[in-house]
């Protein structure tokens, strides 16, 4: 499998105090759209920006496309298309000046570059606001420029913070259906932590959690991890109430459950067999308790539940997360973690 | 090579825009003017044209004129520009020397284009114009030397508060601490006869130079140094500083301060490797110090 990204043991220590990337193995195969996912503070930004050579790797190494990263890494950043969150520009230019500017950075020529512009910023939307400064713009005409910016070069690798952070739903759409275009014939990858906008438009994931990778592999693998068995109830009542009627169910034989947020309860059931037995004694329960029972639900996002699935597997490995081989991430196949 | 540098000259060219655009440099640009007439105009029939010029290169040197130089030079590789630098610049295929020598460029070409669209004029006028006073020996060659000089420290000035943004990250505190510790080491310098450093010092030999003839470079030699045009310089300064204050005129020190005899080793090429030296060593040091850097 060729490789468009790849990292080994990349590691991110600012000021030795804050570890923002921890030891990270990452595989980006060729011509995917590949999903970083991960909640905020996972590293997935620290991540981007090591590969493009914005911050120096306090160990391990990163490639984009066989090229080592590095902070004079040009030839890597050549390479690159990038879009970070809530892209900051120079305020007191305009697009077209901005984007000639980008163009002038990656050497392109000005028979070329002038076109180019013109038709990107016709293509992202923003032919309308030429002549505003970009100071003026909102947060959706930034992203569109930042979008633009990023393909002006025409790169084969994008690398995309939050695309679609702060955006109304129309900007949203179009976003999502540009990377769709886009990775036709680019390798793409998609930092989020929208699992709707992953579910929607990745083949490959990484799954991000205080700096680690806990899981990597194809969209179907990460899928195939969901418990299929498993409900989530939606109660009204106390907290306190809510977690008696948890150690409750917790006691009954092979059954678990497991706080959500605060008033929802995601049971899972060991025999898919007993299902509905189980299900008549965890509703026994909450009927005898002092909670109210407002929703049952089985079809949930399933790449919602699998990344909360995941996450509450990796806290609760404690120190078994600690490994000096290849850490514990996923196998993306059989979706068993390395012990 | 034209596509070799494009990015170079972009950037220096991004960096003069937005220097421009900026209200320090208009404003700077005005008041170096209007400073300039107004030193004219009341010394025209006062001063030779040595002292004139000295004392309209004396803004530049000792004050107020450093202070703008402190702010216009700071990096931009500090305060809020950092995040728009990274996203918007750094991310391309540009390495951090080629940015921030571009961005140097830019800044040191400002502050000579200010100060040398005023002052070349103001010199010419000065001294090929008929005044009221009696002729003086300055020579082109001299004039020529003394814009040199002055654009010399200013370059020096410049390097040294990229430094400070470099360093200090936050440009308020980057002028403030260039500001308190410029002023003490141009004394100390002076003090310990190292004139090469010291702006005051050359604010003194600057009517000698501008009358040195070509070929004939060396600053002032104990014999030449005209103590009448020391006292004048240090009257001005002290009338200058008064005026600004709008205290009582700073009481004259002792003539034997400008008497001293000291600078018959003050030549310009020791000045030039005075100031261009450091200037050298303090870009290196930005370079380095800015490779270090995360963003």
């Amino acid at each position: 499998m060729e490789l468009a990204i790849s990292t080994q043991h990349l590691t991110k220590v600012y000021g030795k105090r804050v570890i923002a990337v921890n030891d990270l193995n990452l595989e980006v195969p060729s011509g995917s759209v590949y999903g970083l996912l991960g909640p905020n503070g996972a590293g997935k930004t620290t991540t981007l920006r090591l590969l493009l050579g914005l911050q120096r790797a306090t160990a391990g190494r990163a490639e984009v496309m066989g090229r080592p990263c590095g902070i004079n890494g040009t030839s890597v950043r050549r390479l690159i298309g990038y879009l970070p969150t809530h892209p900051s520009f120079p305020s007191h230019l305009r697009p077209v000046e901005y984007l000639d500017l980008v163009g002038k950075l990656s050497r392109i020529p000005s028979e070329q570059r002038k076109p180019r512009l013109t038709s990107l910023l016709r293509a992202v939307g923003l032919s309308t606001a030429t002549s505003q400064r970009i100071g003026t713009f909102s947060t959706g005409m930034r992203t569109r420029l930042g979008i633009a910016a990023s393909l002006l070069a025409d790169p084969p690798l994008l690398l995309w913070d939050e695309p679609t952070a702060g955006l109304d739903p129309a900007a949203r759409r179009f976003t999502l259906d540009l990377i769709r275009e886009l990775a036709a014939t680019r390798t793409v990858v998609v930092a989020t932590h929208i699992l709707g906008d992953i579910d929607q438009i990745c083949d490959h994931v990484g799954v991000m959690h205080e700096g680690r990778m806990i899981f990597s592999g194809s969209m179907h693998a990460m899928k195939q991890r969901l418990q299929d068995d498993d409900f989530r109830l939606e109660l009204e009542g106390s907290p306190e109430a809510i977690r008696h009627v948890v150690q409750q169910v917790h006691a009954l034989p092979g059954i678990t459950a497991l706080i959500r947020d605060t008033f929802t309860v995601v049971i899972g059931v060991e025999d898919a067999e007993r299902r509905a037995g189980a299900l008549a004694e965890v509703l026994k329960l909450v009927d005898a308790s002092d909670v109210a029972l407002q929703a049952i639900r089985s079809g949930q996002n399933e790449t919602e539940y699998a990344y909360l699935q995941l996450l509450s597997e990796d806290q609760a490995h404690g120190f078994r997360r600690f490994d000096l081989q290849d850490g514990p991430v996923v196998d993306a196949v059989s979706g068993n973690r390395d012990a | 090579m034209g596509q070799w540098l494009m990015p170079f000259l972009a950037i220096v060219t991004h960096e003069i825009r937005f220097l421009w655009a900026s209200w320090l440099v208009r404003l700077w640009l005005i008041g170096t003017a209007l400073l300039a007439f107004l030193t004219t105009a009341g010394n025209w029939g006062q001063m030779s044209s040595a002292l004139l010029v000295a004392s309209l290169l004396f803004s530049y040197l000792v004050f107020p004129w450093f202070l703008v130089v402190f702010m216009l030079g700071i990096s931009p590789v500090t305060g809020t520009r950092l995040d728009a630098l990274a996203d918007g610049i750094l991310s391309r295929p540009v390495t951090r020397h080629e940015y921030l020598l571009a961005a140097w460029v830019a800044r040191v070409l400002v502050v000579l284009g200010v100060f040398l669209v005023v002052m070349i004029p103001a010199t010419v006028i000065v001294v090929a114009a008929k005044r009221p006073v009696p002729a003086d020996d300055v020579t082109w060659y001299g004039v020529i030397a003394a814009l040199g000089v002055v654009s010399l420290v200013l370059t020096f000035l410049v390097s040294v508060s990229f430094l400070a943004g470099t360093l200090l990250r936050k440009p308020l505190f980057a002028v403030v601490i260039l500001t308190f510790v410029w002023f003490p080491i141009s004394m100390v310098m002076h003090t310990f006869s190292l004139e090469e450093f010291s702006p005051i010092s050359l604010s003194q030999a600057l009517p000698t130079l501008l009358r040195t003839p070509w070929k004939e470079d060396a600053l002032a030699d104990a014999s030449r140094t005209n103590a009448q045009d020391l006292q004048a310089i240090s009257d001005l300064g002290n009338s200058f500083i008064s005026a600004l204050t709008g205290g009582a005129p700073v009481k004259q020190r002792p003539a034997g301060f400008f008497e001293r005899g000291d600078y018959k080793d003050f030549a310009l090429t020791r000045v030039i490797l005075g100031y261009g030296i450091p200037t050298l060593a303090v870009l290196g040091l930005t370079l380095f110090l800015f490779s270090r850097r995360d963003l």
